[in-house]
């Protein structure tokens, strides 16, 4: 049984529900079937009810529409952004920036990674200077970048890269690490030559690892893609962000809160179902 | 397995992998080298005067801010309120990360939200944050506390669910109350999480720090030291900026590490 | 250290207050400890004060805290990089009583439910200028279609801007307007991130260093196309505290009155001077104005107009969602007041909408 499994028989209430009683008449209640709808619409009660009372408040005026807009007005906020193209063009745009920065700062951390990974010297001449770049935060670059590059669009696909760089190519170092000894040892044995070790043995067990540095970057990719809109955009999701913080327009700052929450979460829906592919076909894949 | 990998790259921030090789001094080539390399762009003058200073102004500019105290008065406003935010955030990340582990239906109910608003970057929110909480420190505490939250949640739940099924089985065998269980058993076999956990609140609420001096008003702080620097074009000023800022997030790392340490010594743990 | 001990001090001194506000509404205080005045910019300067209005005067003298030390009221000047729209947020949560702001970003605020009066004009017809990288080509407005121009947006320069777009047959989509505040466009434009920006009297510093030249002025074009800023205060404020409040319009019209004439010119540029922006950028912002058609607090015809059409213009801009009304909004009682004591009822000259004198040329004296 899985940990979560024991924890829950362990810490649940002893003592069994009491059965139902007997139903003469009227069919049997479907408890089973009650139950497993109501299991399913937990993760909604939270949401809902914070919705519920967004709503009441605004209604009943217990919080001033500047402070907290009611949620209708940003549905309709959010469906006249659709309706005029707008949203299209923001999201197109905020979508191209962590596009391009995300896949430049994943080829480079493959890359970067693959190399310390597959030689010791290059390892040990760049990874402490790579630990200590890795400390200095991306807005604490962006000043840097930006007296370098202005504030176009390689400055944000820069720092976007950057974002993406470091867990992927930490994770790449980390995946060509842990090819089991006995593996290679093996390999060794048998006389592969130094790139069939690394095509067939360290490769293949490094890929899990790889993938999920690659969806641990994509992650910070998007988290950083606000911050670096926030500061100089003159479109995107970020973009809309800070428009409506100057013209005190809440509601459009609340209408893209909740795109760019929506799009980050399918996007890393997305990514999950294909790493748990990628573990799953992972060779002799031993449960660690 | 999945979420032991996902988090090494967390934890690499954290505990920053080793090179494997020998030589330590080799680690220093590559930093000298770039530093040589700049000394020679800034003496001959290749590129854009404005922007390229010589690496010697920039330490004249750290000895100048360290003398002048204007450093100290700068980091310590910066870690002040990192401190607030850390602390508050800490407890209550601990709180909900607890029961979020331990309580099954709190995590039904509750864990799909919080997923969801991990996802959206902190920063996102500081439109609201400082119409609900204005432009003072109050806001930037509450903005801190957030970031700190996050990572402690987490980890903290994650630790607690992945107590090894077998020492549940021997505390179950053993008769053990609820209570016991969890004080005795899990929240023991959860702790090297719930450290990685308050490191990484530590880092990320110093990373806050630094964009709330960004997107909420000025003050003083060593964010706002950067920003102006940036804005007059002192390039100097910027360096030395993201060298203290860096420098300070290493140092929170290390003294981390070597506050686990001590106490995994004590606790018995290896 | 100390700044570590004040700040932990006054942040539990601000959560303690923000926890008792939460849990009641707060009533009027009988006389306020403290007197907290925002300002639309980020200033200069240590202590910090700003330049291009008389308040400025009052600030550098102290003439308010010297007003207030014998009731035992301090007065607090806080200062705020985001301009008017971070003021807005400021006088949302109640953490300034009064403010000195421009006029689309206090339109902005009213619009939005801010309950604020406006007590006197403090620095009326500022200029706009577009400024472009000295190598540019860029030589009128027109040339702005599909380049990148800073625009700081949600301040009275964002809505002349636009206006002057306008003027010249573009819309703000026909550029790419990218948000920047004073200092950040500064930064963005030297380094050629933009192709050119729209901004005050901060670019003259830039221009004389030769890193910027100013393409486009509105000295001397219609006065609609200049930003006015006005100081503001809070209603709940002025409620409670009426006297504070006309003590507080004293002394903004003492400064006003020194600071509209023309002996003084001079030295008010010296005053201004202290905010880092040089005497002679104010020369060059002032450059064949009087002293006293700037500086005047009058809340006349050509101040309504121009709020009114401000008000409409936001609204067909989308900036505003709902229609505003300013009836209401202008207390000059205070102002009349403070005139009638200082004798200076006739001192100003009153302007009709389009900015033209009414009754005669009453010029101050020189």
């Amino acid at each position: 049984m899985s940990a979560e499994a024991e924890l829950s028989t362990v810490l649940r209430p002893r003592g069994g529900k009491s059965a139902p009683p007997e139903a003469h008449v009227l069919p049997p209640v479907p408890w089973g079937r009650i139950s497993r709808l109501a299991d399913d619409a937990l993760p909604w009660l939270l949401p809902f009810s914070l919705l519920a009372l967004w709503f009441a408040g605004a209604e009943q005026g217990w919080i001033s529409p500047q402070v907290l807009p009611p949620p209708q007005f940003v549905w309709e906020t959010l469906r006249d952004l659709a309706s005029s193209g707008d949203l299209w063009l923001h999201v197109s745009a905020s979508l191209t920036r962590v596009g391009v920065g995300f896949a430049a700062g994943a080829v480079i951390g493959l890359a970067l990674g693959s190399a310390m990974g597959l030689s010791r010297n290059f390892e040990t001449y760049v990874l402490p200077t790579f630990n200590a770049l890795v400390q200095i935060p991306v807005l604490a670059w962006l000043p840097f970048v930006l007296l370098i590059v202005g504030i176009g669009e390689p400055l944000k696909y820069i720092l976007i890269a950057k974002a993406a760089l470091v867990p992927v190519a930490v994770n790449t170092l980390q995946g060509f690490r842990q090819t089991p000894v006995t593996l290679r040892e093996v390999g060794e044995v048998y006389g592969y030559s130094r790139r069939q070790q690394v095509l067939e043995i360290v490769l293949p067990h490094a890929v899990p690892t790889l993938f999920t540095g690659v969806r641990l970057g994509f992650t910070k990719a998007w988290l950083s893609l606000v911050v670096v809109e926030l500061v100089a955009s003159s479109e995107g999701l970020g973009y809309l962000i800070v428009y409506g913080r100057q013209l005190f327009q809440l509601d459009l700052v609340m209408a893209a809160v909740i795109v760019v929450g929506a799009i980050g979460y399918a996007i890393d829906r997305v990514l999950e179902r294909l790493e748990t592919a990628v573990h799953r076909s992972r060779p002799g894949a031993s449960a660690r | 397995m999945t979420t032991a990998t996902r988090d090494a790259a967390e934890r690499a921030a954290v505990r920053p992998l080793r090179p494997a090789g020998r030589s330590r001094w080799r680690g220093l080539v590559l930093p000298v080298a770039a530093v040589g390399l700049w000394w020679l762009l800034a003496l001959l003058d290749v590129v854009n005067s404005a922007l390229l200073v010589s690496p010697f102004k920039v330490i004249g500019t750290m000895i100048d801010q360290v003398m002048s105290g204007r450093l100290w008065r700068a980091l310590s406003a910066s870690l002040a309120r990192e401190a607030a935010g850390f602390l508050i955030g800490t407890v209550s990340g601990l709180v909900l990360g607890a029961l979020l582990g331990l309580w099954p239906l709190f995590n039904r109910i509750v864990g799909p939200s919080f997923n969801t608003f991990k996802q959206i970057s902190l920063f996102a929110w500081i439109p609201l944050i400082s119409v609900w909480f204005g432009l003072g420190d109050v806001a930037k505490v509450v903005f801190l506390s957030l970031a700190a939250l996050v990572p402690v949640v987490v980890n903290t739940c994650d630790g607690i669910r992945t107590t090894p099924v077998g020492l549940l089985e021997v505390a179950r065998v053993y008769g053990f109350t609820r209570w016991q269980i969890v004080t005795q058993v899990v929240l023991p076999a959860a702790l090297p999480s719930i450290f990685t956990g308050v490191y990484l609140a530590l880092i990320y609420s110093w990373l806050a720090t630094i964009g709330a001096e960004y997107l909420l008003v000025a003050g003083r702080g060593i964010g706002n030291t950067l920003i102006e620097g940036s804005e007059h074009f002192q390039m100097d000023l910027v360096i030395f900026g993201m060298f203290v800022i860096g420098l300070v997030g290493w140092l929170m790392n290390a003294s981390a590490r070597a506050l686990e340490r001590r106490l995994a010594r004590w606790a018995g743990h290896s | 250290m100390s700044t570590f001990h004040s700040i932990v001090r006054r942040w539990a001194a601000r959560l303690a207050a923000v926890a008792l506000l939460a849990a009641a509404a707060v009533p009027a205080q009988a006389a306020p400890e403290i007197i907290r005045i925002g300002v639309a910019t980020a200033g200069g300067g240590d202590p910090v004060t700003w330049g291009g209005s008389p308040g400025a005067v009052a600030r550098v003298n102290n003439w308010l805290e010297d007003e207030f030390k014998p009731l035992g009221i301090q007065v607090e000047w806080l200062f705020f990089k985001g301009a008017g729209p971070a003021v807005n947020e400021a006088l949302s949560n109640k953490q300034i009583d009064f403010a000195y702001q421009g006029d689309l970003p206090k339109i902005v605020g009213r619009s939005n439910g801010l309950k604020t009066k406006v007590l006197l004009v403090s620095g009326a017809r500022n200029n706009l200028y577009l400024v472009t990288p000295p190598k540019s080509e860029i030589g009128s407005i027109k040339d702005l279609k599909d380049h990148t121009v800073s625009i700081f947006r949600g301040t009275n320069g964002h809505l002349v801007a636009i206006n002057l777009l306008a003027a010249h047959g573009l819309a703000e989509r026909d550029i790419k307007g990218v948000n920047l505040d004073t200092g950040s466009a500064q930064a963005a434009l030297v380094s050629n991130g933009v192709d050119a920006a729209f901004g005050g009297y901060e670019w003259f510093k830039v221009r004389d260093q030769g890193l910027a030249k100013v393409v486009y002025s509105t000295q001397g074009q219609d006065p609609a196309f200049t930003r006015q800023a006005a100081l503001l205060v809070r209603t709940d404020f002025e409620q409670s505290n009426p006297a504070e409040v006309q003590r507080v319009v004293d002394v903004f019209v003492r400064a006003a009155r020194w600071a509209s004439d023309e002996k003084n010119r001079e030295a008010l540029f010296g005053i201004w001077a202290r905010s880092g922006t040089p005497v002679a950028s104010w020369a060059a912002e002032f450059d064949q104005q009087q002293l006293a058609v700037r500086n005047s607090p009058l809340v006349d015809d050509f101040i309504i107009g121009r709020y009114k059409a401000v008000v409409a213009d936001a609204l067909k801009l989308k900036l505003i969602r709902r229609e505003v009304s300013i009836d209401g909004w202008f207390d000059t009682r205070y102002l009349d007041n403070a005139l009638k004591k200082q004798g200076l009822e006739n001192y100003w000259t009153a302007y009709d909408a389009k900015g033209n004198p009414k009754a005669g040329p009453l010029v101050a004296e020189k």
